[in-house]
């Protein structure tokens, strides 16, 4: 098991936003977080990143608990995400924020930066290469000198999703990556994902394109009002009534809103 | 004695508490520190000195003058240092602060130019007036003074939560585009906060005018200061809570100087504000403007 | 010849250049990760103070009082920039000039140990140091051809240019590193900074602590050179003029403090001969250059159009890495 959530709970005030959740991810898959608007989708990412602390439960990441640790230090651990809402640096250029994503695994200090001992030239070129090389993963590298805020919408998502993986991580937290996206950058970002999974790296995903998480995840889990309502594999998933009634449910209320 | 300097206090963080609302309407409406507020109540004084000293004019025209005069340097202030910067693209937070910066170092020196740099005395009519109350002495001033003070704030108070204006304010101050969408004309009553904000502190003016008896033109400095902390203390935009944090304040300056030292007075207001932060940084009484 | 050349007035003109623009360079370093200080006042009234009593009354040598007083800066920068470091934007900004204040109030009431509002006299002087040390190895200003006075003040001004040009390289070279970039994320979205696995409060507390660090250099050098300081030279004002050099000339590339720092030391003494005006002129000059470019006089664009003038005059063309070394 890469991650490990047991009975996650999460209240705002006295709203529980996750309750009694609990999940696990083996190593090397791609898992599905789904469910309606306000499900808890993002809360959990908040959760696992340790951006919100838990209110009662545990997170278990490659057998230590992460519970309390602070978000650089889990970045550290081995767990990296993506923002719902994109936020890459917008002012920097591309490179630069891939050049950020590799700050947790180097180690230069002022007085090194500033007289360029060997070691943190070495270093920096290897950064500067890891960006480069990044960037070319993600089918960014014509775009290295473009601030990102003058990137396309879904160049924008690439990007951050290289600058994720510059931490290195073994799990990578995808928050609704093709939202916003055409078919053609949506299938595009599938081969990513799935070439992200090649390198071994497990992927943990929320998004609401359903075909495209039928067909990438290996295991999906659902959020509703806070609480898991089911967890299995894409077939399952699709033919959980449980499933079914919460996505109904929703839509006609989104259509009443 | 304990009474007489209850009374002390009191005045004094009453013309705390008016220059402290000035600020945190400001504050409330726009998200800005007014840096200028100061040296505009300065400018209040200096009329009021004007009139009553030049024109031999009864105190109601002073105070009449004085506010004419603010407001229309508030109208100056919303026109040229505030609005140009607002909903334009790529302005940090910290330019508008820099930019009343400038209005404050500009009145400061204009100040020089109109007024002289030198101490005014302020001699209100009735300076001299007291009443025996048992052992307790009592000057007619320090009543005026926590009177107009305490109307003020109530007349505040009232406009703010009953009047249309002030509902208008509040909702802008909840949230300026909400407020616009609800067909409230924003732009009127930010230059309507600033002005009146600017008016406040011309009566605040006159009235550490005729509290210390002098007015200078670096007292908008030490006041500006002051009010600062104290919408700090009182929570940043909240109206009662400015109240509460100036007679806070006021009362603690005038029992440190009794019974304590007197030349570290000025330093208590920041001292005070450097622990809430710590704290309770949303100042004591919490955000936003409410009645 | 010489002896015109330098003539001491500017040369102190030159001196204060160049101390305002490390004083410029401790807000802009606290502002490249959004942190808005106005402490730099305080941390200068904290290293002159420091290095002026120890220079006075141990006998110290000025370069151990000066070194003393910077690091004592710096300690207190850690002390106030801890606690601190949740407060943001404006919030900030007003608990650091509250911090200035209060260490002016304790610089007036402290009278056994500061003199109160009068302020200490006959600091040693640096450049009077300077003279005596060289004169001790039998030189003479004479044999150059200038004034004692003068040579005082020219050992002082090319002794600081020394300084502030090092400053600018270190300060620039640490901008294009691992350290710089940690700042830029930060400045430009903490959480997400955070979620890279930057230790934003570790590099938020050092950005303060070099701000304090440079404003106590800046305040042990400026008691030095003018050997007389007083409370009121580290007031309200003094954190003001500051932060405006620095905003004026523009917070986004390092050029601009110390552009800022330059013109607006040169301002009131081009505008002395309306002396009368110059402050409401200097007051008005700010209200405009927000109104009409609020980044700041100097931004990347201005850099960026430098830079390709230079390129093309030199009629190379560079690959872009060029530009991120020095």
């Amino acid at each position: 098991m890469v991650l490990e959530v047991k009975k996650a709970c999460k209240n705002f005030g006295g709203l529980a936003a996750v309750s009694d959740v609990s999940f696990s991810i083996r190593k090397g898959e791609i898992f599905g977080l789904i469910g309606p608007n306000g499900a808890g989708k993002t809360t959990m990412f908040n959760l696992i990143t340790s951006m919100f602390p838990l209110t009662t439960g545990e997170i278990v990441f490659q057998g230590d608990n992460i519970n309390g640790l602070k978000p650089n230090k889990i970045t550290e651990k081995g767990i990296c995400r993506t923002f719902q809402n994109i936020r890459l640096f917008p002012l920097m250029s591309a490179e630069e924020n891939v050049m950020v994503g590799v700050h947790s695994r180097s180690k230069s200090g002022v007085l090194s930066s500033v007289f360029r001992t060997k070691s943190q030239r070495k270093e920096e070129a290897a950064i500067r290469k890891r960006a480069k090389e990044l960037l070319e993963f993600v089918g960014l590298d014509d775009f290295a000198d473009i601030t990102a805020e003058n990137l396309a919408y879904g160049q924008q998502r690439r990007l951050e999703i290289a600058r994720a993986m510059a931490s290195d991580p073994q799990l990578l937290l995808l928050d609704e990556p093709a939202a916003g996206m055409n078919e053609t950058e949506t299938s595009e970002l599938f081969q990513l994902i799935k070439k992200i999974q090649t390198l071994g790296i497990t992927v943990l995903l929320i998004e609401h394109d359903m075909p495209l998480v039928m067909n990438l995840c290996d295991r999906i889990a659902v959020l509703n009002f806070g609480k898991k309502i089911a967890e299995g594999t894409p077939e399952e998933i699709q033919n959980n009534p449980a499933v079914i009634e919460a996505y109904l449910g929703s839509e006609e209320e989104e259509e009443y809103a | 004695m304990l009474i007489e300097q209850l009374i002390n206090g009191l005045t004094l963080g009453s013309i705390y508490a008016i220059v402290a609302l000035g600020f945190t309407l400001v504050f409330g409406v726009l998200g800005i520190i007014n840096m200028a507020h100061g040296e505009i109540f300065m400018f209040g004084a200096f009329i009021g000195v004007m009139i009553t000293a030049m024109f031999d004019a009864p105190l109601w025209v002073a105070f009449g003058a004085s506010i004419l005069i603010t407001a229309i340097l508030g109208f100056f202030l919303e026109t040229f240092a505030l609005r140009p910067l607002r909903n334009k693209p790529g302005v940090s937070h910290l330019a508008p602060l820099i930019s009343t910066i400038g209005v404050s170092i500009f009145l400061e020196n204009l100040s020089h130019h109109l007024f002289g740099s030198g101490n005014k005395p302020f001699e209100a009519p009735f300076a001299q007036v007291s009443f025996q109350v048992g052992s307790i002495t009592v000057y007619l001033v320090q009543i005026v003074i926590f009177v107009i003070s305490i109307i003020l704030m109530v007349a505040l108070s009232i406009w703010l939560g009953k009047t249309k204006a002030g509902k208008a304010l509040r909702a802008t101050a909840e949230n300026l585009e909400t407020a616009s969408l609800l067909g409230v004309d924003t732009k009127r009553i930010i230059t309507m906060t600033v002005i009146i904000a600017s008016a406040i502190g011309g009566i605040a003016g006159i009235l550490v005018g005729m509290a210390f008896n002098s007015v200078n033109p670096q007292m908008g400095l030490s006041m500006g200061l002051k009010g600062l902390a104290i919408i700090i203390l009182g929570g940043m935009g909240n109206v009662r809570g400015a109240m509460a944090g100036g007679l806070i304040l006021g009362l603690a300056e005038t029992f440190v100087v009794v019974y304590g030292d007197s030349g570290y007075k000025d330093a208590i207001a920041f001292l005070a504000i450097i622990v809430i932060l710590l704290i309770r940084p949303q100042g004591l009484f919490g955000k936003k403007i409410t009645t | 010849m010489l002896a015109e050349l330098f003539n001491p007035y500017y040369l102190q003109i030159g001196c204060f250049i160049l101390i305002n623009i490390i004083l410029a360079l401790s807000v802009y370093v606290p502002l490249s990760t959004g942190q808005l200080s106005l402490a730099s006042a305080g941390f200068m009234g904290l290293g002159a103070y420091t290095s002026a009593l120890l220079t006075i009354h141990f006998d110290l040598p000025i370069l151990v009082g000066i070194i003393a007083g910077t690091l004592i800066a710096g300690l207190i920068g850690i002390l106030i920039g801890l606690p601190t470091l949740r407060l943001q934007g404006v919030y900030l900004a007003i608990v650091t000039l509250g911090f200035g204040e209060v260490i002016r109030v304790v610089f007036i009431n402290w009278e056994s140990l500061t003199n109160g509002s009068v302020g200490i006299s006959g600091i040693p002087h640096i450049g009077r140091e300077i003279l005596k040390t060289l004169k001790g190895f039998g030189f003479n200003p004479q044999s150059m051809g200038l004034q004692n006075n003068q040579f005082i003040f020219l050992s002082i001004f090319v002794l600081l240019l020394i300084i502030a040009i090092f400053l600018v390289w270190f300060f620039r070279r640490q901008h294009y590193s691992r350290v710089g970039r940690a700042y830029a994320a930060i400045k430009l979205d903490e959480k997400a900074a955070e979620s890279m696995g930057i230790n934003i409060t570790y590099y938020k507390v050092l950005a303060f602590t070099q701000g304090a660090l440079l404003a106590g250099f800046a305040g042990s050098i400026y008691a030095h050179v003018l050997a007389y300081i007083s409370p009121a030279d580290f007031s309200y004002h003094r954190a003001v003029d500051i932060l405006v050099f620095t905003v004026f000339g523009g917070s986004e590339v390092i050029w601009g403090p110390v552009f800022g720092a330059i013109f607006l030391t040169f301002l009131p003494e081009v505008l002395r001969f309306i002396s009368e005006y110059r402050y409401m002129i200097y007051g008005l000059m700010i209200i405009i250059l927000m109104a009409v470019r609020p980044q700041g006089l100097i931004d990347v664009n201005i850099i960026n159009w430098i830079k390709s003038k230079k390129r093309s005059k030199r009629g190379v063309t560079h690959g872009s890495g060029s530009e991120k070394s020095m």
